[in-house]
């Protein structure tokens, strides 16, 4: 047992990464919501509440279930599914969507605002506002906007604004910029759901609390299926919420390897990809000093992957604090190995994972291989694929 | 007294406010820039401050977030930036000269900044660096360089207090909730705020954001030290990039120094 779990500090830092790097407008409204949060996470009605609206509109807990005939296919220990992909609205993003939503009804705010890379966000932040009915807008990068279509008009049927962005590099990242421009104009009256554990502190202490839900549900699920904590506990990482989700729970148990994977794109060694953790360097971007990558003049270079929620230049800063004190390893795939493992799984389990998802899978060839057959090893299966089936057909030339 | 402090002094002395004037370093490239800040000091600016580009500007509206991109697309650094300032002191060794830009491309040009006895900078303005932070936490600092920070509506007295205790030059109010180039002027709210400020520190408070006519420079100067002007210079800037006749840009600065003295 470490005690490795006990930050950010009062200032909002693990080690030398997080803060508050924003603009002085905002300033006011990352206290009013730190205090706010501080005083509502330990109250026990909040926590019934929150836990309330994840057992009965999530559908939590989520299963973890055996995958047998991934097992076989790899050959060595056991491959464990956290079937995040069951969650209401497809994917873990509704965790946090949950939580932030009481936090905003509590301090009283009538407008909702999110960016969303592939639209996971976007839609479980809109689901939330529909229920409670409020105002929402949701920011996406026009780019994400074309190859997440379908995303887009669910957040559209939810009721939300959707606005594309067509800044920069037309991606995450713009989007997030422009969140963060709409909530410095509307600061009074809006609460800003930011979607990952990224942004200026609180936003990575909360996402990733509310988030943690799965790595509490992984440890009791674990204890009753295999008596024991697993070996390693892998997850795509992009800002990084479904991977400190389930890792937080297990910092403290040096036993259990945790495994992030980022977004190789084209190769780690061509410079096009979205690998921060593998391939950045530490730089100031959307509140926070985390890995980033940029150039020798502090610029944000473009990023590129086949997934739109990994494809952006920085990660949760609690990220780049567990690299940095080795507790977490984090690698990167491919494109073509993420593709690989999208089809390789849905046709061995019949569970099409979404492309963000698919990147955790790919690298369970070369994982799998470090493991004997009594081993165990947990995929967060981050979201499901359906709304990548476009993507995918287009890359396969297929025309509907 | 470094010539910020000094020529803010002597205006504050002549009973007369201060125009700052921004541009976007590199737009539509560095030579124009020069010959621009040249134009400006022609036209009656007495502070120019010098944006410096960067990809992903929060704080920025969407006309100084084209001149940025515009400025990035020419692969303009802080390097570049400052090479040109050094040529600007050639010939004008007064006129106060600030940066205002992004922490992360300060921190990436750290030696630069740090190492130097004389860029020719005379403060350094960090959009997304909380006031009560110090620079040279960050590599940043240099003793000849001012630092200047932002106060806005929403900053609590509490805030107010620790930002002018670290703050030097000049302190400057952001007059409303949003981005540069919005418009939404409060003005009873401004005036509050300023004088509040006031209570908290001796140095010049100058009025920022959502200024875009000499009515809007006349009333703020009622209540700050000076007024700082953007948005409606860079896009009279960019409309005038091919015919490089400034000629307007020229006529708006000299009647915003009218209006406000």
């Amino acid at each position: 047992m470490n005690n490795k779990d006990n930050l950010p500090d009062v200032n909002g830092f693990f080690g030398e990464y997080g803060g508050k790097f924003v603009p002085e407008t905002l300033m006011f409204a990352l206290d009013e919501l730190e205090t706010t949060y501080n005083n509502l996470k330990d109250d026990p009605a909040f926590i019934e509440e929150f836990y309330k609206d994840l057992s009965d509109f999530v559908g939590r807990p989520s299963p973890l279930y055996f995958a047998k005939r991934l097992t076989e296919h790899y050959g060595s220990g056991k491959v464990w599914l956290k079937r995040e992909d069951l969650n209401h609205t497809g994917a873990h993003k509704i965790n946090n969507t949950v939580g932030q939503i009481l936090l905003a009804k509590h301090m009283g705010k009538k407008r909702i605002i999110a960016e969303t890379g592939a639209g996971q966000h976007g839609v479980a932040t809109a689901t939330v506002a529909a229920r409670l009915g409020l105002e929402c807008h949701i920011y996406m990068g026009a780019e994400d906007v074309k190859r997440q279509s379908l995303n887009v008009y669910r957040i559209k049927l939810l009721g939300a604004h959707v606005h594309p962005v067509d800044s920069g590099s037309a991606t995450l990242k713009d989007a997030l910029n422009e969140a963060l421009r709409d909530w410095v104009t509307n600061v009074d009256d809006t609460y800003y759901i930011i979607g990952s554990v990224t942004g200026p502190h609180p936003y990575p202490m909360i996402v990733r609390d509310f988030n943690s839900v799965v790595g509490q549900e992984l440890i009791t699920q674990s204890n009753e299926l295999f008596n024991k904590l697993p070996d390693a506990v892998v997850a795509c990482v992009g800002g990084g919420s479904n991977a400190m989700g389930a890792f937080y729970p297990f910092i403290k148990e040096e036993g259990v390897r945790l495994i992030g994977v980022e977004a190789g794109g084209k190769g780690v060694e061509t410079g096009e990809h979205a690998a921060p953790l593998n391939d950045g360097t530490p730089g100031v971007l959307h509140g926070a000093r985390s890995y980033l990558m940029q150039d020798e003049a502090g610029q944000v270079k473009d990023t590129k992957s086949v997934s739109a929620g990994l494809d952006y230049p920085g990660v949760g800063p609690e990220h780049s604090w567990l690299k940095d004190i080795g507790r977490a390893e984090y690698v990167a795939v491919t494109d073509d190995e993420a593709l690989k493992a999208f089809h390789e799984v849905t046709e061995l389990e019949g569970i099409m994972p979404a492309l963000e998802t698919a990147h955790a899978f790919a690298y369970l060839p070369t994982l799998m291989q470090e493991f004997g057959p009594e081993a165990n090893v947990v995929v967060n299966v981050s979201g499901r694929g359906d709304k990548d089936i476009n993507t995918v057909a287009e890359i396969d030339g297929i025309k509907f | 007294m470094n010539k910020l402090q000094t020529r803010l002094e002597e205006l504050r002395a002549d009973n007369k406010k201060a125009l700052v004037a921004y541009l976007v370093a590199g737009d539509p490239d560095l030579d124009t820039t020069l010959e621009l800040m040249h134009l400006f000091v022609k036209s009656g600016v007495d502070v120019i401050e010098i944006g410096v580009p960067f990809t992903d500007p929060i704080a920025e509206g969407p006309i100084i977030q084209k001149a940025h991109d515009r400025a990035l697309k020419k692969d303009i650094s802080l390097k570049n930036i400052v090479d040109m300032v050094i040529k600007f002191r050639e010939t004008n060794s007064q006129t106060p000269i600030v940066l205002m830009g992004y922490l992360n491309t300060f921190i990436a040009h750290s030696d630069l900044i740090e190492n130097s006895d004389n860029l020719g900078i005379d403060a350094l303005l960090v959009v997304d660096i909380p006031g009560e932070l110090k620079l040279d936490s960050y590599g940043i600092a240099n003793p000849n360089i001012d630092t200047i920070s932002l106060i806005s509506p929403t900053t609590s007295d509490h805030r107010i207090k620790q930002i002018t205790e670290n703050s030097s030059g000049f302190i400057y109010y952001v007059n409303l909730r949003g981005v540069t180039g919005s418009s939404n002027l409060d003005m009873n709210e401004i005036e509050k705020n300023i004088s509040k400020i006031r209570q908290y520190t001796k140095i010049p408070t100058l009025a920022g954001f959502g200024i875009k006519t000499p009515e809007d420079a006349k009333i703020l100067a009622k209540c700050a030290d000076g007024v700082i002007v953007g948005s409606s210079i860079v896009e009279m800037i960019d409309a005038a990039k091919d015919t490089k006749d400034f000629s307007d840009i020229e006529e708006y600065l000299k009647d915003l120094n009218r209006a406000i003295n």
